[in-house]
């Protein structure tokens, strides 16, 4: 890896949810989090800020928005300022433009903040807005939106490979199970068990309720500094070791097979090979499950089951505490829900928190060493990945 | 230090304003029953989903034109050997602007689908329950997505054939979709 090492030295997230708050409060209230939480963070040594945020254009009327949660932060960036848009990974997309601003020179300390707010009074309007993370022109009139499409990845999942939907259950019900230690998760003290989950409404066939992840307000961030700079911050780190990002296509037209994501193939394997690492390595992995299916498609992508074995994998344990590998102990995008902007960054914040030894016990990961988080972002048309290694506190 | 930004810090502590009591509101009057009007009109521009199709935004108003008259077309590449989805003003591969027009199958089978029964988008809530599928153009070598109508979307299946039809939208426009026949 070329250019300075930048690790993640704190984060916070607020509660997500159905929040009565505006999306400059979420700001605010990020913030305030934000430094609590890093008692060793100034304001003015923070020189960059960048926003990872999808759509404030439709969901709150507001463009220009670095500058404003600048302002709603009391951050006044003197090197980079600037907003990350890459739909539902917009949030990961703000770390990685901070991790390269640091290891070019360019920043020492940057902050990386995701805030969305998603829920209207009129839902409808919502769906307009992701609507349009689609082709708008050429898909958008036949009404794509993720579900259907992620619908038929999971018909062609069944056909191609007898997934059942009691094994995407068995994802939901997994991450549920975790977000349920998780208080600012939306889906926190709510249990879904497999029979429950069977039983909800049909949203996208062979899609239910509980397979989709939701509609959600919500912020994140996190603090990055430079090697040079890291000694400000003597508690627990988690230094950014490799990434990779593949876009492959747009227009649903070349989605290809559906059910084999090579995107995510080619973004994992450069940046577990730029932190020198296989996937065996992996003590957790925070995986995008925006859809229960789409977690399944993720383990057989990143090589932790043959390919068609991701259904059994889930079911068999093996992607829970105790099996080859801990998937979303933060409760992933299922269970805590899907603030667009701000899940890839509430996703190292977990990575952070488990490295740190901070989460509650029934979801900490024993003594992880390593964790990789993925986010796809639009018809899983592209795909962005972080590998992390623990670092302690001096 | 500005002026300005010296103004904002109070220097002289400022009247805190007690926490109002809460005031019972009096009920308001019942709200006169109106009829529903359902707004036929289509939305703004741009919170439409299609595209524009005239020479006033589009380069490519062929497409439409001929998609008008019933037959769905797009743009090739020659030199490439390429076939264009959807069409195009430049060719991704070797990037020249001089592409040709040709007429694609008008049938096809189905590679996958789903069906929207919550969440649709504006302007579209009044079709749901509504089925979206993946194409496979019979002798074209592209998987077009669309609206499948013609028959429930629980009556649907892979390897189905369907037919493409184009279909006027309210303001004069039109865009193509799936009907299955087979």
């Amino acid at each position: 890896m070329n250019g300075r090492t930048v690790a993640v030295v704190g984060g916070a997230t607020t509660k997500f949810g159905v929040r009565a708050t505006t999306w400059s409060e979420l700001a605010q209230e990020i913030g305030a989090a934000l430094f609590r939480a890093v008692p060793d963070l100034r304001a003015r040594d923070v020189d960059s800020l960048f926003v990872g945020a999808a759509m404030p254009e439709r969901l709150a009327f507001q463009s220009h928005v670095a500058p404003l949660a600048a302002e709603q932060m009391g951050i006044r960036p003197t090197r980079v300022i600037q907003r990350t848009e890459l739909a539902c990974a917009s949030g990961q997309s703000a770390i990685r433009s901070a991790y390269a601003a640091i290891a070019s020179g360019l920043s020492d300390i940057a902050v990386a903040v995701g805030v969305e707010k998603m829920n209207l009074p009129s839902m409808a309007e919502a769906n307009t807005a992701m609507a349009c993370v689609m082709d708008r022109a050429w898909d958008g009139p036949a009404g794509a939106t993720a579900p259907p499409f992620f619908a038929m990845v999971a018909q062609r999942h069944m056909l191609e490979h007898r997934t059942t939907e009691e094994q995407m259950a068995a994802v939901s019900e997994k991450n549920h199970r975790f977000a349920n230690s998780n208080p600012n998760a939306q889906f926190y003290e709510k249990t879904f068990p497999r029979d429950k989950l069977l039983r909800l409404p049909v949203v996208a066939p062979p899609l239910r309720l509980g397979d989709c992840s939701s509609m959600t307000d919500g912020a994140a961030a996190v603090v990055l500094a430079s090697e040079d700079v890291v000694r400000q911050f003597p508690g627990p780190k988690a230094w950014i070791r490799g990434t990779g990002q593949y876009s492959d296509f747009h227009n649903l037209a070349h989605a290809g097979s559906l059910t084999e994501w090579p995107g995510l193939k080619r973004a994992a394997s450069e940046a577990l090979e730029m932190a020198r690492i296989g996937v065996r390595d992996l003590d957790f992995a925070e995986l995008h499950d925006c859809f229960s299916i789409s977690e399944i498609v993720e383990y057989e992508a990143l090589g932790l089951c043959a390919p068609g074995e991701g259904g059994r994998f889930v079911e068999d344990g093996r992607s829970d505490l105790g099996g080859d590998i801990v998937v979303n102990p933060r409760g992933g995008l299922l269970g805590c829900g899907h603030p667009l902007g701000a899940t890839g960054i509430a996703q190292a914040v977990e990575v952070f928190e488990q490295f740190a030894g901070t989460v509650p016990s029934a979801r900490q990961v024993p003594n992880p060493e390593w964790a990789l988080v993925h986010n796809l972002s639009g018809s899983a048309n592209v795909h962005s990945v972080m590998v992390y290694r623990r670092g302690r506190a001096a | 230090m500005s002026r300005e930004r010296r103004r904002t810090r109070a220097s002289v502590a400022l009247p805190v304003v007690p926490e109002t009591p809460e005031v019972p509101v009096p009920p308001a009057a019942p709200a006169p029953r109106r009829k529903k009007v359902v707004a036929e009109a289509p939305p703004p521009y741009l919170l439409d989903f299609f595209p524009p199709e005239t020479e006033a935004g589009t380069r490519l108003v062929r497409f439409f034109d001929r998609l008008r008259e019933g037959r769905l077309s797009t743009t090739r590449c020659a030199k490439d050997d390429l076939l264009h989805w959807p069409p195009r003003t430049a060719c991704p591969r070797c990037h020249t602007e001089e592409l040709e027009w040709v007429d694609l199958p008008d049938r096809g089978r189905l590679y996958a689908f789903s069906a929207v029964l919550a969440g649709a988008p504006q302007g579209m809530e009044r079709d749901v329950p509504f089925a979206v599928g993946l194409v496979d153009l019979d002798g074209a070598p592209l998987r077009l997505f669309g609206r499948v109508d013609g028959r429930p979307w629980n009556e649907l299946e892979i390897g189905a054939t369907v037919r493409v039809e184009s279909y006027e939208v309210p303001d004069g426009r039109v865009f193509y979709r799936f009907r299955a026949i087979g």
